[in-house]
């Protein structure tokens, strides 16, 4: 067998997981990987211009394929740089790879030049973290990175890479598997399985709450069957948008703070609620003591961590959803059939319509909802909206209708600022064919514009659709709902000019100011052959509403007009 | 609330204690006592003991199974297992009278005089925590210059354990 050096050892460990794109920044503790990137055609990499960029890239780049995305640093900063994106990307259960250089193993703990410990920043912020001493350790580190990230909840894995390891030769072996001694329990417990059928068929007013996990476990088809034969709504939460197509007529869009009223109320309403891959988090349930008040909870997830752990569950089914669901089925089918709720579906459809958002605002200047709905109106069920944080991604959640899983994608547990810009990026390189559209704040996508230089240098043609109110909109809501209007350091102002940003980098900028200039200027923008910037000028007073305040109840919610 | 104690059977890998403590640490738990050994197998195992109600002692024995090199968490109880704690201690210099009463007090608790040095007696009491606490108690804070203490082992009796 060959000596190779480690860094070689790696890029053919990346190239048998099947990594075609890495996201990243060399610097000085990497080169020896980027030397060996230098002539190999078969990985390209991004050069993006923060690495916090790299890991969000990576995230949305996962999130938009369902396979890992891999981001790459150098050592201390570089690597620092990329620790909000890889948290980020656990909180979303996201799996991103994250691979970075390290000082020389005999530099370890010295404070050496760009020294950081790796091992200890990552550690609390990745399913598993290593620090690997020697070539070997290396390849299987590798592939243990890329079974862990995808196994059961998925999420972000970490390898620090010191400099010498990347250097150094020896005889590797690329394992064909590793083998993991404790096995995710995917398969559902049948006797969990019949506690929940007998309760789903005891149910008058059944509603499923569906998350993230049915999107990565792939069970929106089964979601969507479940619903049908029951008759029962289906509302998700913000990881969850998407799971079934939302101008499905029993999707009644996301629940909680910002959620939909008919989504809030179902929830209040109904006598059996049915989370699948979901973990109740805050923002989703409002008081967890008055969540679904009425309901016997039903509690379906791959991590048995979540289950129980903020909203008591009456039937908790640690498995994987897919399988879950199928077993559910099967088991409601082979029994007699009970037959659509007709009444409870009735009420729905009711809600539905009665409190069916408003978005056709003609005022100027621009509503939200007014260019959420012409975004819509140009945007196909294949198209990939990307959200930033605060109220425009609020707004998108709310008013956007998405089509299909992995079609939304957004910072829902860390809400960060910045994710979405270069999030976009990740996923139009993972579907190069897909429009991808970044629905945008001006805080927000000012926290990472510099990755305008990445798009134009890599031809990666995203549109961003900046809505501007030249506040930070989501904290000055709250300061005028809670604070009594005192907006302390939430004005922007007008600066920078987002048309002129975009040129100096070489997009394409314009500008939309009002109604029924969004659209054409949209179609425009996914034409020009290049990444697009749309400063889209919107009303400075507009609350995201209606709004469930910080631990309020979900039938308690303050509306708008 | 009421003492817990985890028995967790993991790979013996750099970091897995930190991996471990941060998760008690970030729940606002202060663990009594934690403890490492390496069996046979080449695997490590963890006594953990800490004080928690019954809905968090499942929630943490849930984070720790979530941990990549955790490969078992036996949740043991005090009366399906046996405990062991051991304790060296040194004294400070002692006056004849004293000695002779401190050795007395030593053995009558089942610990041994291991050494005597300069006036100075260091000895060793072996047993569950309380036999340990009483012998201490006993000789006083006036006494003792220096304590180390193993912290507390258990092994379950069962040939599995409440998990």
């Amino acid at each position: 067998m060959k000596e190779i050096t480690g860094a070689a050892a790696l890029v053919s460990a990346l190239k048998s997981e099947g990594v075609r794109h890495i996201f990243g920044i060399p610097g000085g503790a990497i080169i020896p990987v980027y030397d060996v990137l230098y002539e190999e055609p078969s990985v390209r990499h991004i050069l993006v211009r923060h690495e916090q960029a790299a890991a969000h890239a990576a995230d949305g780049y996962a999130r938009a394929l369902g396979k890992p995305g891999v981001c790459m640093a150098t050592s201390g900063p570089g690597a620092c740089n990329l620790v909000t994106g890889i948290l980020n990307a656990y909180m979303d259960s996201s799996p991103v790879v994250a691979i970075t250089g390290q000082v020389p193993t005999s530099f370890l703990g010295t404070d050496a030049f760009q020294e950081a410990d790796l091992l200890s920043l990552m550690l609390p912020i990745t399913k598993h973290n290593f620090l690997v001493k020697s070539v070997q350790e290396l390849v299987e580190a590798v592939r243990k990175a890329f079974q862990i990230a995808m196994a059961g909840r998925p999420g972000p894995v970490h390898i620090d890479l010191p400099r010498d390891v990347q250097t150094s030769k020896a005889e590797v072996k690329i394992p064909a598997e590793v083998l993991r001694r404790r096995k995710e329990r995917y398969e559902p417990d049948p006797h969990r399985v019949e506690e929940a059928v007998k309760l789903i068929e005891e149910a008058e007013r059944p509603v499923l709450f569906a998350g993230g996990g049915v999107i990565w476990s792939g069970a929106s088809p089964e979601l969507v069957e479940l619903a049908e034969l029951l008759g029962a709504p289906v509302v998700t939460s913000l990881m969850g948008k998407g799971s079934i197509p939302e101008d499905h007529p029993l999707s009644l869009g996301m629940l909680g703070m910002h959620g939909r009223r008919a989504a809030n109320l179902a929830v209040t309403e109904c006598d059996l609620l049915i989370g699948v891959g979901v973990r109740f988090s805050d923002r989703s349930t409002g008081d967890a003591r008055h969540f679904a008040p009425k309901a016997k909870i039903i509690h379906i997830d791959v991590d048995s961590v979540e289950i129980g752990k903020l909203v008591r569950a009456d039937v908790p089914i640690v498995g994987d959803a897919k399988r879950t669901l199928r077993e559910i089925l099967k088991a409601l089918r082979a029994r007699a059939k009970r037959g659509v709720r007709s009444e409870w579906r009735e009420r729905i459809l009711q809600m539905r319509r009665e409190f069916a958002p408003k978005m056709d605002y003609d005022d100027v200047p621009l509503k939200p909802q007014r260019v959420i709905k012409e975004i819509m109106e140009v945007l196909d069920e294949d198209s990939v909206v990307v959200t930033e944080v605060g109220q425009c991604q609020m707004w998108a959640a709310h008013y956007y209708t998405v089509r299909g899983p992995r079609k939304f994608i957004s910072s829902g547990g860390l809400g960060t600022m910045g994710f979405g810009f270069p999030a976009s990026l990740g996923a139009k390189v993972a579907l190069p064919h897909t429009k991808v559209v970044d629905v945008a704040g001006d805080g927000s996508f000012l926290m990472n514009s510099q990755e305008l230089a990445t798009a134009v240098e890599n031809e990666i043609n995203v549109v961003c659709c900046i809505f501007d109110n030249s506040y930070l909109g989501m904290v000055k809501q709250w300061q005028d709902l809670f604070y009594g209007g005192r907006r302390s350091q939430t004005y922007l102002g007008k600066s920078p000019d987002f048309v002129k940003l975009a040129e100096a980098y070489g997009a394409w900028g314009d500008r939309v100011t009002r109604p029924g200039e969004m659209a054409p200027k949209l179609r425009e923008a996914l034409k020009c052959g290049k990444p697009a910037v749309l400063d889209v000028v919107i009303d400075p007073e507009e609350h995201v509403l209606p709004m469930v305040p910080a631990g309020g109840k979900l039938d308690q919610m303050i509306v708008g007009d | 609330m009421r003492t817990r104690i985890f028995s967790v059977l993991c790979e013996n890998v750099a970091g897995v204690m930190m991996r471990v403590s941060r998760c008690f640490t970030r729940r606002q738990i202060n663990m009594d006592s934690i403890t490492v050994g390496i069996e046979p197998s080449g695997l490590a195992r963890i006594i953990i003991l800490f004080q928690a109600d019954d809905k968090m002692t499942a929630f943490m024995r849930k984070i720790l199974l979530r941990l990549e090199p955790i490969l078992e968490v036996q949740v043991l109880e005090p009366e399906n297992s046996i405990a062991r704690e051991i304790c060296l201690f040194k004294t400070r210099k002692l006056e004849e009278e004293e000695m002779s009463e401190t050795i007395r007090l030593v053995q009558s608790a089942g610990g041994k005089v291991l050494e005597i040095r300069e006036g100075s007696l260091i000895g060793e009491i072996g047993g569950n925590h309380e036999e340990v606490e009483r012998l201490l108690s006993s000789l006083g804070q006036g006494m003792l210059k220096e304590v180390a203490r193993s912290g507390q082992v258990y092994l379950s009796r069962n040939n599995r354990g409440s998990s």
